[in-house]
C-alpha cells in the first residue's frame, strides 16, 4: 500500500503531473465522472471497493490511502 | 452565381448567410412552416421559451458563441443548486449533487471502457481509426455485455448514451458511440453542466438563433417547400420544391441522412447519405410548466434519473428570473419509440404520474407540453442521426465530397461536435466555403 501508486493513479485520471499525496481532486478540476474511475482503479490495484461518499470524505491521495488500508482490514 | 439552400435550420441558414455575404443570390427552400430544424422554441408564457429542441451550449463550441455574439443573442448559465432525486430501484432516493446511488466502482470500470474506447478513434476521420473494422462491427449493447458484468453499470449505461446522444446501446455501434463521444470534447466535457457541453442555454431560446439568421435573409426564405428532386445537367442543377423548379449553379442540402435519401437525385448519388443500419436519434422531450419552481422550495434542483421511464431524467430548465416553473423530462433510446407509440392522453398521464412520485407536492402544471422528434417527418429523429454497425467505413468516406453541384451540410457532416448545434454551425461554413472557393 503506497500513497505515491494513489498520487500516479490521480495524475494518470486527472491528466496533471503536479501532483502530490495532499492534493484535493476537486481543487484540481476533478468531478464526479473522474473520481468514479479513481475508485475503479483503487479496486483493481487494491481489491478495495470504496463508496461516492468514502470519496467526498478522502478526496487526497493521502486520506485514501488511510481508507483503503482500513478498508483492506475490515475486510 | 444563384445557389438553393436545402433546410432552414442552423446548418443551412449559416451556409446561406455566407453566401449571401460572399454575394451570391441565395434561396433556402424549407419544408417546414418554421425556420429552425432541430432549434424549436415553444413559448410557454408570455415571454417566456422552452428549448423543445437543441438547448446547451458551452465555451468549446466557438463557431456558435461567435455566431450569438453577431447576432446580439445573450446565454444564461444552466446551474441549479439543490439536491438530486434518483429512482433507479426500490422508491426514490435523495441525494446531495447529482451522483447516482450506484456502486461507484462499477461506474468507473463503465467510464474506463468508454474512455478507452473513445481514445482510439480519430475524431477527424472514424472510419479510418486504426481498429475501425473491430469497433464498426459490434453494437454497443454487443460489445459491452461480456465486459460490463455489474447491474448498476448496465443499468446505467442506456441512461448514460441516452442522455449523451439519444441511444439506444442495441442499436448504435461501438465505433458510432466512440467517436461522438470524442466528437464532443470527450466524456468528460460532454457530461458536465458548469463547465462542460450543458454550461448555459441562449437566452429566449436556441431557436432564436435561426430567427435572427433568416432576418438577415428577408425574402430569400421559403416556407413550405419541401424539395424531392434535384437534377443536374451541364450547365446546372434544377432543384424541384412545391412550388415548382428553381434553377441554381450550386446546391447545399442541409438537412439530415435520413432525410436528404428521400431527395431524387438525377444523376443518382455513388452512395446513400444514410446507412443500412442508421437510425433517428431518439429522443423525445417534455416540458411541464409550473406557476414557479416550486421544487426549488424543497432545496431540490430538479434533477432527477429514473431507471424507468418515461422521464429518464428531468432538469429545471426555469428562466433566470424564476417567472414560471420550467421542468425539462427527457425520453430517450428505447423508451422514446415506447413512449412515442402512446395517445396523447396516454402520454400526458405518464409523464405526469412520474413528475409527482418524483416530485412530491407538485401542483397541476399550466401546460404539457411533448416534442416527437422520432416521427417527425421533418427531422426523423433528434439529436442526430445514429449510425448503426458498418455504417460509418460505408459513409464516412463520402461524407462531405459534394455531388457535382450538390453540396453537404448539417451537423451529421461535422467531424467536430457532430450531433450539437455547433457541428451544425461548422458544417454550414464549410459548405459555403466550397462553394464560394468554387471557380464559375
Amino acid at each position: 500500500m503506497s500513497v505515491d501508486v494513489i498520487v500516479d493513479i490521480y495524475r494518470r485520471v486527472l491528466e496533471i503531473d503536479d501532483l502530490g499525496p495532499w492534493s484535493d481532486f476537486f481543487a484540481a478540476g476533478g468531478d464526479s465522472l473522474l473520481a468514479t474511475r479513481i475508485l475503479s482503479a483503487l479496486a483493481r490495484t487494491y481489491g478495495v471497493e470504496l463508496s461516492y461518499e468514502d470519496f467526498l470524505l478522502a478526496p487526497t491521495p493521502a486520506a485514501l490511502a488511510e481508507r483503503v488500508t482500513a478498508a483492506g482490514v475490515l475486510r | 452565381m444563384k445557389v438553393v439552400v436545402v433546410g432552414a435550420g442552423l446548418a443551412g441558414l449559416v451556409a446561406a448567410t455566407d453566401l449571401a455575404e460572399a454575394g451570391a443570390d441565395v434561396a433556402v427552400l424549407e419544408a417546414r412552416s418554421r425556420v429552425g430544424g432541430r432549434t424549436f422554441g415553444i413559448e410557454v408564457a408570455p415571454g417566456a421559451w422552452v428549448d423543445a429542441g437543441a438547448a446547451y451550449l458551452g465555451e468549446r463550441h466557438t463557431a456558435l458563441v461567435t455566431l450569438l455574439d453577431e447576432l446580439g443573442c445573450k446565454t444564461v448559465p444552466t446551474t441549479v443548486e439543490g439536491h438530486s432525486r434518483f429512482a433507479l430501484g426500490d422508491g426514490v432516493q435523495t441525494r446531495a449533487g447529482r451522483f447516482p446511488p450506484l456502486s461507484a466502482v462499477a461506474l468507473g470500470t463503465l467510464f474506463d471502457l468508454l474512455d478507452e474506447v473513445t481514445s482510439q478513434v480519430r475524431p477527424d476521420a472514424p472510419w479510418l481509426s486504426p481498429n475501425a473494422a473491430a469497433l464498426d462491427e459490434l453494437t454497443v449493447a454487443e460489445w459491452l455485455d461480456e465486459r460490463l458484468t455489474h447491474p448498476d453499470a448496465r443499468l446505467f449505461l442506456p441512461l448514460f448514451l441516452g442522455e449523451m446522444m439519444a441511444a439506444d446501446p442495441t442499436a448504435v455501434s461501438v465505433l458510432h458511440m466512440a467517436f461522438y463521444l470524442r466528437s464532443g470534447g470527450g466524456l468528460r466535457y460532454l457530461n458536465a453542466f458548469a463547465g462542460g457541453a450543458q454550461d448555459s442555454r441562449v437566452a429566449g431560446g436556441a431557436h432564436e438563433v435561426c430567427v435572427r439568421l433568416a432576418e438577415g435573409l428577408t425574402g430569400r426564405v421559403h416556407l413550405g417547400e419541401p424539395v424531392h428532386a434535384i437534377v443536374q445537367d451541364e450547365t446546372g442543377a434544377t432543384v424541384h420544391g412545391r412550388a415548382g423548379p428553381v434553377r441554381a449553379d450550386a446546391v447545399v442540402v442541409a438537412v439530415p441522412p435520413l432525410l436528404a435519401d428521400t431527395i431524387d437525385y438525377r444523376p443518382g448519388l455513388p452512395g446513400a447519405r444514410a446507412g443500412s443500419r442508421t437510425v433517428p436519434g431518439c429522443a423525445v422531450k417534455v416540458h411541464l410548466i409550473y406557476p414557479r419552481p416550486v421544487w426549488r422550495e424543497q432545496e431540490l434542483s430538479g434533477w432527477s434519473m429514473s431507471a424507468d421511464g418515461p422521464l429518464l431524467s428531468t432538469v429545471d430548465d426555469s428562466p433566470p428570473d424564476a417567472a414560471i416553473g420550467v421542468l425539462t423530462g427527457f425520453v430517450t433510446g428505447r423508451e422514446a419509440h415506447r413512449f412515442a407509440a402512446l395517445p396523447g392522453a396516454q402520454r400526458r398521464a405518464a409523464v405526469l404520474a412520474q413528475a409527482h412520485r418524483l416530485f412530491p407536492g407538485l401542483p397541476e402544471p399550466i401546460r404539457v407540453e411533448v416534442t416527437d422528434w422520432i416521427n417527425d417527418p421533418y427531422s426523423r429523429g433528434c439529436y442526430a442521426a445514429l449510425m448503426g454497425p458498418g455504417d460509418w467505413r460505408r459513409l464516412g468516406p463520402q461524407l462531405t465530397t459534394p455531388h457535382g453541384r450538390v453540396h453537404w451540410a448539417g451537423t451529421e457532416t461535422s467531424t467536430a461536435f457532430f450531433g450539437l448545434m455547433e457541428g451544425a454551425i461548422r458544417s454550414g461554413h464549410r459548405a459555403a466555403a466550397e462553394i464560394v472557393g468554387r471557380p464559375r
